[in-house]
C-alpha cells in the first residue's frame, strides 16, 4: 500500500486488502502544483503589466503626441525663426510675460517682415491671402491642456521657467511638435521640485501642489 | 445602449480632440490675449446713471463692477445691475425687426415709413407722437428736442410704472453722513432709489464701530410693510399709508405750535399699537429736536403729496436744508416742459383722436399700465412703431416691432442722481441688428442717419474746449464727465408747465383707517417687469420671503389668521369694479390694513425665461394710476398654488447665530483660547486667506448672492428643482425675524462657506475631491468627485450644491458667451460650493509674484465683496496683522458661527449693532 501516493494521486483506496491493487492514472501530475503557482503568479504579473503597461502608454511621448508635428496652414519653420534667424520668442508670442496666454502672432505681425521679404512665395501665400482679405489664420493647436487646467505663461516665466522646458527643443524643430506629454504627472514633477527646471531659485513651492493652483 | 457604450469608451479614450487657434489679423488697440480688460460705462437705473467696470474677456462683456470714481457707485453695484450682463446674451432678444407677425428687414421699415413720414411734415407733424420713459440722457433729449423743432406739432410722451423722486422739477437729495437721525416715510432709500449705493454707503459708514467718530445715527421708519430699509430700523412702526399721514400731521403740530410734548395729538386714538405708536413719535420728537439741523425726513413718491408738502416744511423749520438735506432741480426729465404729459395724458389724446402715429421707444406700457387702458387705447391709433429688446406686450400690438440695442453695445450718455453725467460706452458691436432710440428719432424725421458714436460725440463736442479729442478719451477712462464741463453742455432744466402731471393724490380720507387697502409696489427683484426674463433675478430669493418664481399677496399674520388663510391659499381680492386672485404669504411687520401687491409678474410675452410666472396685479391697480386700491373683501377659494421659498424658518430657536448687540453694550471680547481637537493641525507658512462679515453694515440687499452667481457660472434650476432644495447660490442669505418693543427686528446673515481650518466635510470625502490648501482654503476639485455627497451632509453650514442635474444650458445658446472662463462650468453629478473666488487670488498672487512682491492688502477682493455697497464683507491675509480683515477679526464681538462644534472657520461675524431710542425698552 502507498498510502501516501493514493492521498495525494486521488485514487480510490479499496478497503479490501485481499483484491489487487488498482492503480488509477493521477488527476494532476507532480508538477501540477508548480505549474499552478506560476500560473498564478503568471497571470497576477500579467494583469500589473498590462496596467502597468496601459499607465505607461496613455503616459508615453507617443500617445501624448510628443514630436508628432501638426499640419498647419503655412509651412512655419520655428528652426528657421527662432534658431537661424534668433527672433525672441517674445516678438511673436507678445502677451508671454504678462498673460495667461503666450499670444499668437497676427497676421499683422508676420507681414512686419514679410510684406518686404518672400512675399510673392507660394509658401507665404495663406498669410499673404489672410492680411488682404482680413481672414484670420487657422492655426492648429500643438499644446493642448484640458479644459478644467488653468495654466499661466506669466508667472512661469517671471520664475525663471525656460520655454524649452516645456516646449522643447523648438529652436531646433522645423514643424513644430509638442515637446513634453504635459500629462498631470510631468506637471507635478516640476511642481513638487521646481529647481532643476529653474533658471532662477527664489520659489515659495507650498502651493503648487494645491489643487486650486490649476484647478478651479 | 451597447453601441453608446463602446462609443463612449472610444471616444474616452481617445487622444485630445484637435483644436484651432484664431489670432487676430490686426491686433485691437487693447493688445492680444490680455485677461481682464475693464471698461468705464454707465448702467440706466430707472433712467439715471449708474458707473460701472465692465470685465470683458476676448472682447466679450462677462462682469460689472462699480466705477469707485462714480459718485453714485463708490465701486459698489446692486442686484438689478449685476444681472444686466445677461439681458444682453438673452436668447429671447429681439433678432430682426418684425411688421406684424412676420419678420422684416430696417430696409423694409424705411421704405414703409417714408411716404408716412412725408406725409407728417407736410402737417408739421401733427396726429404724431412719441412715448419714451424719462430720461437723463443729453443726447436722447436733443434728438427728442430736434424732432419736436422739426415738427412743431409733435407730441412727446413719457411713462414710467417705476418710482417719480422729483416734486415738480424739484427733487430731494439726502447726505446721510451729516444726519444724525433718519425718518423714514415709507420710503426704502437703501435699495429702492437711484442713489441708493450712495445712501447705504454712507448710512452705514455712521454705524459702523471702526469709524464711528461722530456716534451712531438713529433710523426712524414707519412703512405699511416690511422694507429692507425698514429692516436696519433702530425704531419701526408698520402703519398703514393713512396712518403715515396722521403720523406726519402729528409730528408737524409737534413742531409747528412750539409745544415740547407730542404725545396729545394720539390721546384719543384707540389704534391697536396705540402705545407703542405713542412712544415711538416721543422719541422721534424728542430725537429731532435734539439733533437739529443733523436730521433728514425721507419721503417717497407712495406718500400723498400733502404729507410731503409738510415734510419740506419740516426740513425748512428743522433748519436741516442745507446740512442733511439739499434740493435742486430734477435731473430726469419727468417735468420737462417740452413734454406734454404721462400716459393717461397720451390715452386722454388717443381718445380724442389727436394721435394717429405712435412711437412707443423702449418702454412696455401695455403691460407696465394700469388696467389695460393703455391697450385699448392703442388700438385707435392708426399706425403704432415699438422700440424695444424684446417682443413684449406692447410689441404684440404694435404695427411694426424693432429691435433695440442693450446698453452694452451701444453709445449712450447719462445722468446720475446727483448730476454727474457719463458716457455709455458699449463693449461689443451690436449682436443683432439693432439700433437705439436717438437714432430711431433721427429717422421719424427723416435726418440724415448717424452713427450713435457719432451722436454721443456731437452732444459733448457743442461748446467743447479744443482738447475735445483727449478729453473724450479722459471720460471714457474715468467714466464720469466733470461737473464743469457737463454744466456747459446740458441745458438749465426748463420747469414744468401746468400740463406735466402732479404726483396722483390718493383718494384717501383720514376716515376710512379701518378699510383694508391693496398697495402696489415694484417686485424687489424684477421691477416692474423689467428682470422678468433674467433666470438670475427670477431665482433670487425676495427679501423677508425668499420666494424665488413667483409673487405672492402679502398679508400681516393677523390679517391670514383672521381669514384663516395660509401660506399658499389663492385668496380673491375684491375692489369695487374688480378682483384678483392670488396666492398668499404671511410676512412679519406688515400693517393689518393692508395687502401688498407686487407688480412684474403675470407676464405673457417677456419671453421664454419670464412668461407665465405669478399673477399680473397691474390688471388690479386702479385706472387713474393711483398706487393703492380700497379692497371690498378678502374671500378665501379653496384653492392652492405651490409658492416656493428658500428659506422657511425665521427663528434662532434660542441660539445664537446672527449676533445682536446695543451701541452701549460693551461687546464680548473674541475667544482667545481654542478647543482641543481631534482633527490634524495644519501650520500655515504664507498666506492665510479669511473673512469677516459685518452684519450692522449688511442690509440683505442680494447684490453678493448676484455678483457670486455672474463671477462663477453658477446655473440657475428652475422652480421645480428649487422646490426640491436644489438651488445652486454659493453664498445665501439667512435672515432672522423678530418681534421687539421698538418694532419688527430683522437680522440678515450672509452664508457662504466658511472654509473650516477642521472642515467636517473634508474627512468624509472617499475620493479626497475636498481638501484643505496650504493656505487654509477649503478647496473643491470637481474632477474628483464622484458625488457621495458625504461632505454636504457633514457640512453644518449647509453651504455646499450638488448638480442634481445637468443645470447647463444647452450647447450652442448666447449664454455662453457671459461664462467667466476663468471657472470651471460643472456637470451633472458634481459637488460645488463657495471657493473665495480662488480664481482671484491666482489672479491676484500671480500679479504680484510676477512684480516680485508680496500680495498687497486689499489687492485681492472676493466677488461678493467688491459688489458690496455698505462693505460688509472684507477678505484679505489673516497672516498679516495690519490686514484689513485681521483688524475686523480683533474688533470685539467677533465671533464664529456654531463655534461650538469647534470647525474654526477662516469666515466670522461682527454682531449687528442697534442703536434704540432710549425711551424705549431695548
Amino acid at each position: 500500500m502507498q498510502l501516501s501516493n493514493a492521498c495525494t494521486h486521488g485514487t480510490v483506496q479499496s478497503d479490501d486488502a485481499n483484491e489487487p491493487e488498482v492503480r488509477h492514472k493521477p488527476l494532476f501530475s507532480g508538477r501540477a502544483t508548480t505549474i499552478m503557482r506560476v500560473a498564478i503568479a503568471g497571470l497576477a504579473l500579467f494583469v500589473c503589466a498590462v496596467a502597468y503597461a496601459t499607465y505607461e502608454y496613455y503616459n508615453s511621448p507617443y500617445w501624448n503626441a510628443v514630436g508628432m508635428a501638426v499640419d498647419q496652414p503655412v509651412l512655419f519653420s520655428h528652426r528657421h525663426h527662432a534658431g537661424e534667424l534668433q527672433i525672441d520668442c517674445r516678438y511673436c508670442h507678445t502677451t508671454v510675460e504678462n498673460a495667461a496666454f503666450a499670444g499668437m502672432p497676427s497676421t499683422h505681425t508676420c507681414m512686419t517682415c514679410h510684406s518686404q521679404i518672400f512675399t510673392h512665395t507660394k509658401m507665404l501665400q495663406p498669410v499673404v491671402f489672410s492680411a488682404e482679405r482680413n481672414a484670420p489664420l487657422h492655426w492648429n493647436r500643438v499644446n493642448n491642456l484640458p479644459d478644467h487646467v488653468y495654466f499661466n505663461h506669466s508667472i512661469h516665466v517671471a520664475k525663471g521657467v525656460s520655454c524649452t522646458t516645456c516646449h522643447g527643443p523648438i529652436d531646433q524643430m522645423a514643424l513644430t511638435a509638442k515637446g513634453q506629454p504635459l500629462t498631470m504627472r510631468w506637471c507635478l514633477d516640476c511642481h513638487r521640485n521646481p529647481s532643476p527646471e529653474l533658471r532662477a531659485h527664489n520659489i515659495e513651492i507650498n502651493h503648487l501642489t494645491n489643487c486650486t493652483t490649476c484647478h478651479h | 445602449m451597447g453601441a453608446s457604450f463602446a462609443l463612449a469608451g472610444i471616444s474616452g479614450c481617445n487622444r485630445q480632440p484637435a483644436k484651432e487657434i484664431v489670432p487676430f489679423t490686426n491686433p485691437p488697440e487693447a493688445g492680444l490675449g490680455r485677461e481682464g480688460l475693464y471698461y468705464a460705462s454707465a448702467y440706466s437705473r430707472e433712467g439715471y446713471a449708474r458707473g460701472i467696470l465692465v470685465e470683458a474677456h476676448s472682447g466679450r462683456p462677462t462682469k460689472i463692477e462699480g466705477n469707485p470714481n462714480h459718485p453714485e457707485s463708490l465701486g459698489a453695484t446692486d442686484a438689478e445691475t449685476q444681472a444686466s450682463v445677461l439681458s444682453l446674451y438673452d436668447p429671447d432678444r429681439s433678432q430682426t425687426p418684425m411688421h406684424g407677425p412676420s419678420t422684416a428687414t430696417w430696409i423694409d421699415f424705411e421704405n414703409d415709413w417714408a411716404p408716412r413720414r412725408t406725409a407728417l411734415a407736410q402737417a408739421h407733424g401733427a396726429g404724431f407722437a412719441v412715448l419714451t420713459e424719462p430720461t437723463t440722457s443729453p443726447t436722447l433729449l436733443r434728438e427728442i428736442d430736434a424732432l419736436l423743432q422739426r415738427w412743431p406739432e409733435a407730441r412727446w410722451y413719457q411713462h414710467t410704472a417705476l418710482a417719480r423722486y422729483d416734486d415738480d422739477g424739484t427733487q430731494t437729495d439726502y447726505d446721510f453722513e451729516n444726519a444724525d437721525i433718519i425718518v423714514s416715510f415709507d420710503a426704502d432709500f437703501l435699495i429702492a432709489h437711484p442713489a441708493a449705493l450712495r445712501y447705504s454707503r454712507k448710512f452705514v459708514q455712521r454705524r459702523r464701530r471702526e469709524n464711528n467718530n461722530a456716534g451712531p445715527n438713529r433710523l426712524y421708519v414707519a412703512e405699511p410693510t416690511l422694507t429692507l430699509t425698514g429692516a436696519i430700523a433702530d425704531a419701526r412702526l408698520a402703519l398703514a399709508p393713512t396712518e403715515i399721514a396722521d403720523l406726519i400731521e402729528q409730528l408737524d403740530r409737534a413742531f409747528g405750535l412750539g409745544t415740547d410734548d407730542a404725545a396729545p395729538a394720539s390721546a384719543g386714538r384707540s389704534a391697536p399699537h396705540g402705545s407703542q405708536r405713542d412712544a415711538f413719535i416721543q422719541a422721534l420728537a424728542r430725537d429731532l429736536k435734539a439733533h437739529a439741523p443733523r436730521v433728514a425726513l425721507v419721503s417717497s413718491n407712495t406718500l400723498h403729496s400733502e404729507s410731503r408738502t409738510v415734510l419740506h416744511d419740516l426740513h425748512h423749520r428743522l433748519g436741516a436744508l442745507g446740512v442733511a438735506v439739499k434740493e435742486s432741480p430734477a435731473v430726469r426729465s419727468d417735468s420737462d416742459a417740452r413734454a406734454r404729459g404721462d400716459l393717461h395724458a397720451l390715452v386722454d389724446a388717443i381718445e380724442a383722436g389727436e394721435v394717429s402715429t405712435l412711437f412707443i421707444l423702449e418702454t412696455n406700457p401695455v403691460y407696465a399700465s394700469n388696467r389695460g387702458r393703455f391697450a385699448e387705447a392703442l388700438i385707435r391709433v392708426k399706425h403704432a412703431v415699438h422700440l424695444g429688446t424684446r417682443r413684449d406686450e406692447t410689441a404684440h400690438r404694435c404695427h411694426w416691432h424693432l429691435p433695440a440695442s442693450h446698453y452694452l453695445e451701444s453709445w449712450g450718455d447719462l445722468r446720475a442722481f446727483e448730476g454727474t453725467a457719463s458716457i455709455v460706452q458699449p463693449l461689443v458691436e451690436p449682436l443683432y441688428q439693432t439700433r437705439n432710440a436717438a437714432q430711431i428719432l433721427r429717422l421719424v424725421t427723416g435726418l440724415p442717419a448717424k452713427s450713435d458714436y457719432d451722436m454721443v460725440r456731437e452732444t459733448w463736442s457743442r461748446n467743447a474746449a479744443s482738447s475735445f479729442d483727449e478729453d473724450w478719451r479722459d471720460w471714457l477712462d474715468q467714466g464720469v464727465v466733470p461737473n464743469a464741463v457737463a454744466s456747459r453742455i446740458i441745458p438749465q432744466r426748463r420747469v414744468a408747465s401746468a400740463t406735466t402731471t402732479a404726483p396722483r393724490a390718493s383718494t384717501l380720507a383720514a376716515s376710512e383707517t379701518k378699510t383694508m387697502f391693496a398697495l402696489f409696489r415694484l417686485d424687489p427683484n424684477i421691477g416692474a417687469g423689467e428682470g422678468s426674463n433674467n433666470p438670475w433675478l427670477q431665482e433670487l430669493p425676495k427679501p423677508f420671503t425668499h420666494l424665488v418664481w413667483d409673487n405672492a399677496a402679502l398679508l400681516s399674520t393677523a390679517t391670514a389668521q383672521h381669514l384663516s388663510l395660509e401660506n399658499g391659499d389663492v385668496a380673491e381680492f375684491v375692489a369695487a369694479d374688480a378682483s384678483l386672485h392670488a396666492p398668499i404669504w404671511i410676512v412679519a411687520g406688515q400693517s393689518d390694513n393692508c395687502v401688498i401687491l407686487p407688480l412684474g409678474y403675470g407676464r405673457t410675452a417677456a419671453g421664454s425665461v419670464g412668461n407665465n410666472h405669478g399673477f399680473d396685479a397691474f390688471a388690479f391697480a386702479p385706472p387713474d394710476g393711483a398706487q393703492q386700491l380700497a379692497l371690498r373683501e378678502i374671500r378665501k377659494t379653496g384653492k392652492k398654488h405651490p409658492l416656493v421659498s428658500t428659506h422657511g424658518h425665521s427663528e434662532m430657536e434660542g441660539r445664537d447665530l446672527a449676533r445682536v448687540i446695543s451701541v452701549d453694550t460693551k461687546a464680548t471680547e473674541p475667544a482667545g483660547e481654542t478647543e482641543m481637537s481631534l482633527y490634524p493641525d495644519v501650520h500655515y507658512t504664507s498666506y492665510a486667506w479669511g473673512m469677516s462679515i459685518d452684519l450692522t453694515s449688511c442690509t440683505g440687499c442680494n447684490a453678493c448672492v448676484i455678483a457670486c452667481q455672474a463671477e462663477n457660472n453658477i446655473p440657475t434650476v428652475g422652480k421645480e428643482q428649487v422646490s426640491r432644495e436644489r438651488e445652486m447660490h454659493w453664498i445665501r442669505i439667512d435672515r432672522y425675524i423678530s418681534e421687539t418693543p421698538n418694532g419688527t427686528r430683522v437680522v440678515h446673515q450672509p452664508v457662504p462657506c466658511m472654509h473650516c481650518e477642521h472642515a467636517p466635510c473634508e474627512l468624509v470625502c472617499p475620493v479626497a475631491a475636498t481638501v484643505h490648501s496650504s493656505e487654509g482654503l477649503n478647496e473643491m476639485v470637481y474632477n474628483r468627485c464622484v458625488g457621495t455627497r458625504y461632505c454636504s451632509n457633514n457640512c453644518p453650514y449647509k453651504v455646499r450644491r450638488f448638480n442634481f442635474l445637468d443645470f447647463r444650458e444647452p450647447a450652442g445658446s448666447t449664454v455662453y458667451l457671459q461664462k467667466n472662463p476663468n471657472v470651471s462650468i460643472r456637470d451633472r453629478g458634481v459637488m460645488e460650493k463657495c471657493t473665495y473666488c480662488v480664481q482671484r487670488i491666482n489672479a491676484g498672487r500671480i500679479r504680484a509674484e510676477r512684480e516680485n512682491r508680496t500680495v498687497r492688502d486689499g489687492e485681492i477682493l472676493t466677488a461678493c465683496q467688491q459688489v458690496c455697497p455698505t462693505e460688509a464683507i472684507v477678505f484679505g491675509d489673516l497672516s498679516d496683522p495690519q490686514s484689513k480683515v485681521s483688524r475686523r477679526k480683533r474688533e470685539p464681538g467677533d465671533y464664529a458661527l456654531l463655534a461650538e462644534l469647534n470647525t474654526r472657520p477662516r469666515t466670522t461675524y461682527l454682531p449687528k449693532q442697534i442703536n434704540p431710542p432710549s425711551a424705549l425698552p431695548v
